[in-house]
């Protein structure tokens, strides 16, 4: 079983060990603690405890992280260091971790130094976009030779102001020259309006305004600006010049907080461990002077904590789950199908009643991969780029199951494409063609599909028969464990029966034996499909049951997409050296081939490589897991550091 | 004249050529479908651009009718050796076998890669809302692809059924 055994731990201790407690059991991070809501609930419990809470840490801490958090951001978004491809932890012990960490005052420091330098930016662009917008508005002002400030004389007044484009300006001219004493003169038009101003006596407004109503004229203000437009866009240039020289300094000297980031990030890591050591308080039942927890842990780790509780001076109890509890779910499998949990994981958690199916499909999964893409030279790619990245980098987790997924498929993509002879496709035959005038090719180790699709289309079919029987089978071992062996009979004996009976009746083989196998098998079926059913619902049980062999058929056509994806990415392949040998056997041939080398083969490999893995999943989800997998489980969460930069580690004594 | 024009048109290198045509007209399909897949790509994009990987990988997805189609034209095209410049003088009736196993991938091609394109969109929305199930999204378009592999595959074995 590759689904953990757990068992479910209740500590009673002092509350004066607590802390201490908590924090050995965050280092060695196994068990999970769950959240007493219900125990609060009930009366019994209700008179004796309360919960443990610290709500004021936590929330102090949190506050802390968010800052820490800011100015790590901060350096990211203006820092010029290389940011690693792919996000790993560093391993540090916990001497060099506290010792880091010593001054921690002065590290907070610097964070709000940043903090604050990273507002100043913000205030700094909001100025500029601010200068910006006003410049903007009183461009179109810019042949305006009065200051701005003027509003006219003593009986004269200097109105400013726009008109719609559609209006005729030169018969507003007339309609205010004819009845008022005034001057109007265009400033400057665009697509949306006409700027202009008006000189008009002082007595003559309400004239005036008439005239401004009849022409839609709107009156515009330059409030607190003084001088000309000419000298206002100038002293906005330069003081936006002089905010982006600020802007510069501060991105500069934020910059120069990047030899600080490790820093950070450990003060980051260390906040969240003392936040989460807090938090995880409000799980824990108190009275005065004693502390209750309960939760899980996997049964292997048993030892290791029965002896820290012994140590702490704890009372406590390890049982079995109850036979119908949900327990948390936490996967086991050996080094080699590990990897192919991340594909379990991506469709759900198993139940943790059920059957974890990570290490039935694991060599499936690999083996349809390799016939998809079916590419030799792609699949050696793919190792050594996967291989390296493994090499290089110490992932965790996910990650680190992809990238190893992607090294085992890239195994088995270099075996199917030598199987069918796919190099970059036909690569070597059309360079020798083109450049050489040679025959050379790479025959394939079994044959090549293209020649004989119909061996290869049946191989497809066999080995998704083969899948699905996998499928069916552990559906049966589940019944038989689960202590229905005639269901194991009915639901799938009988159904391997009828499938093997007229597969081989359809391939010739044995047909005396095979036709009563076949007869054998439907006749089970039409009897016992519908025994959980009532009266008539037995026979049309039974009859809709049978019917389902279309089902399997479908099923089994499905993998047809092994080979059908196969051709594609050979095909394609061939298709971009053929349109590489268009330029021909000279210098400019070379650089043809190499161009469409490059650029086809990359978006082959990527296109085609996405095709592989989805459809891989898909043959796994819908055609095989349908078959007995029951999804549901929650994951197992055990209380730990849960740190983002650094992995801290203990000297064993 | 009408014998010129029955010469051209009844004429085995042309059907077949048609064929491969027809089979590349998949790309529509595909077409249609990344641009729909992208509309919804973008807008997600607006809310989180972080999530631009995850969005491009399913717009990617109904990308395979154009590939598919591709794939058969190219057959037809090497069949009939019409990249040397020097097409094989194949018969009419061979044209008209070639013409018919194109049908398949192209037609299927194009409504199939509609309709992949928008529950890819589907499932651009849907990775919007929780990035984690991204698998998941990716196996509701690939079920619609299904579909065109089987024509391709038809396509295919049908074509490779005709000896010129």
């Amino acid at each position: 079983m590759s689904i953990a055994r757990m068992k479910k731990l209740s500590v009673i201790g002092l509350v004066s060990d607590r802390d201490e407690l908590m924090e050995k059991l965050m280092a060695m991070g196994v068990v999970e603690i769950r959240d007493q809501e219900a125990k609060l609930d009930d009366d019994q419990w209700k008179e004796m405890v309360t919960r443990d809470e610290d709500d004021n840490t936590v929330s102090a801490y949190d506050s802390r992280i968010a800052k820490v958090n800011q100015a790590l951001d901060t350096i990211a978004k203006y820092g010029l260091g290389k940011k690693p491809l792919l996000h790993t932890k560093k391993l540090i012990s916990l001497k060099d971790f506290r010792k880091a960490l010593e001054e921690e005052s002065r590290i907070e420091d610097k964070i709000a130094l940043i903090n604050s330098l990273s507002a100043r930016h913000a205030e700094i662009s909001n100025a500029i976009n601010k200068a910006e917008t006003l410049k903007l508005s009183i461009e179109p002002w810019r042949e305006l030779e009065l200051p701005l400030e003027e509003q006219g004389t003593k009986t004269t007044d200097l109105i400013l102001g726009i008109l719609p484009v559609d209006t005729d300006v030169d018969q507003f001219k007339t309609a205010l020259e004819e009845k008022t004493l005034s001057a109007t003169e265009l400033v400057h038009s665009d697509a949306n309006q006409h700027y202009l101003y008006v000189l008009c006596m002082k007595d003559q407004r309400n004239e005036v305004d008439d005239v401004f109503r009849d022409f839609g004229f709107s009156k515009v203000q330059f409030i607190d600006m003084t001088g000309t437009v000419k000298e206002n866009i100038s002293t906005l240039e330069k003081k936006e010049e002089e905010l982006a020289e600020e802007k510069g300094k501060v991105e500069d000297s934020i910059r120069s907080h990047e030899v600080d980031q490790q820093e950070l990030e450990l003060l980051y890591d260390k906040l969240i461990i003392l936040r989460d050591k807090a938090a995880i308080r409000q799980s824990l039942l108190i009275t005065n002077n004693v502390f209750y927890l309960d939760g899980w842990l996997p049964a292997r780790a048993e030892e290791k904590v029965s002896s820290l509780l012994t140590d702490m001076g704890c009372y406590f109890e390890m049982e079995e789950p109850a036979k119908d509890e949900e327990t948390p779910v936490l996967l086991l499998n050996s080094s080699l199908s590990m990897p192919f949990e991340a594909i379990t994981k991506l469709y759900a958690l198993p139940s943790s009643k059920a059957l974890d199916a990570t290490p039935f499909f694991a060599l499936s999964y690999a083996v349809f991969f390799g016939m998809m893409l079916g590419d030799a030279a792609y699949g050696i790619i793919m190792m050594v780029v996967t291989g390296l990245i493994l090499k290089k980098y110490k992932l965790e987790g996910m990650k680190y199951q992809m990238i190893k997924l992607f090294f085992y498929c890239g195994i088995s993509t270099t075996f199917w494409g030598a199987m069918f002879g796919g190099w970059f496709g036909d690569l070597v035959t059309v360079v020798a063609k083109t450049f050489f005038n040679a025959d050379v090719s790479i025959p394939p180790i079994w044959f090549d599909p293209l020649q004989d699709p119909m061996k290869l289309l049946l191989f497809c079919f066999l080995l998704g028969g083969i899948h699905i029987f996998i499928g069916m089978g552990l559906n049966a071992w589940l019944s038989i464990k689960d202590g229905r062996p005639l269901d194991a009979l009915f639901d799938v004996g009988f159904w391997y029966l009828l499938l093997i009976g007229v597969t081989l009746l359809v391939v010739g083989v044995a047909p005396g034996v095979t036709k009563w196998m076949a007869i054998l098998g439907a006749v089970g079926i039409l009897l016992t499909a519908g025994r959980n059913k009532k009266g008539i619902g037995k026979i049309i049980g039974g009859l809709g049951s049978l019917y389902g062999i279309t089902g399997y058929l479908s099923d089994v056509l499905s993998y047809s997409r092994l080979l059908a994806l196969g051709l594609a990415s050979g095909v394609i392949a061939c298709v971009v050296n053929t349109m590489g040998s268009f330029g021909g056997s000279g210098i400019k041939g070379v650089l043809v081939m190499t161009f469409a080398f490059v650029v086809g083969h990359t978006y082959n490999f990527a296109i085609n490589g996405l095709g592989s893995f989805v459809h891989s999943c898909r043959l796994q989800y819908v055609e095989f897991f349908g078959k007995f997998y029951e999804s549901g489980g929650e994951a197992f969460q055990p209380f730990g550091e849960n740190t983002k930069y650094v992995n801290i580690i203990r000297e064993e004594n | 004249m009408n014998v010129v024009l029955e010469n051209l048109l009844f004429n085995g290198v042309f059907l077949a050529m048609a064929g491969a045509a027809v089979a590349a007209l998949a790309g529509i399909g595909s077409a249609i479908g990344i641009g729909i897949a992208g509309q919804a790509a973008a807008g997600v994009i607006s809310e989180d651009p972080k999530k631009f990987g995850q969005a491009l990988v399913l717009q990617a997805l109904p990308g395979t009718q154009g590939i598919y189609g591709l794939l058969i034209a190219f057959l037809i095209m090497t069949k009939i050796e019409l990249l040397s410049g020097n097409p094989i003088d194949i018969t009419m009736a061979q044209g008209a076998y070639i013409f018919a196993a194109a049908i398949p991938i192209g037609l299927v091609g194009i409504f199939s890669g509609i309709a992949q394109g928008k529950s890819s969109a589907a499932s651009i929305m849907l990775i919007s809302k929780r990035p984690e199930e991204l698998a998941k999204g990716m196996v509701f378009p690939a079920m619609v692809e299904t579909y065109a592999v089987l024509a391709l595959l038809i396509s295919f074995l049908m074509l490779n059924g005709v000896s010129v």
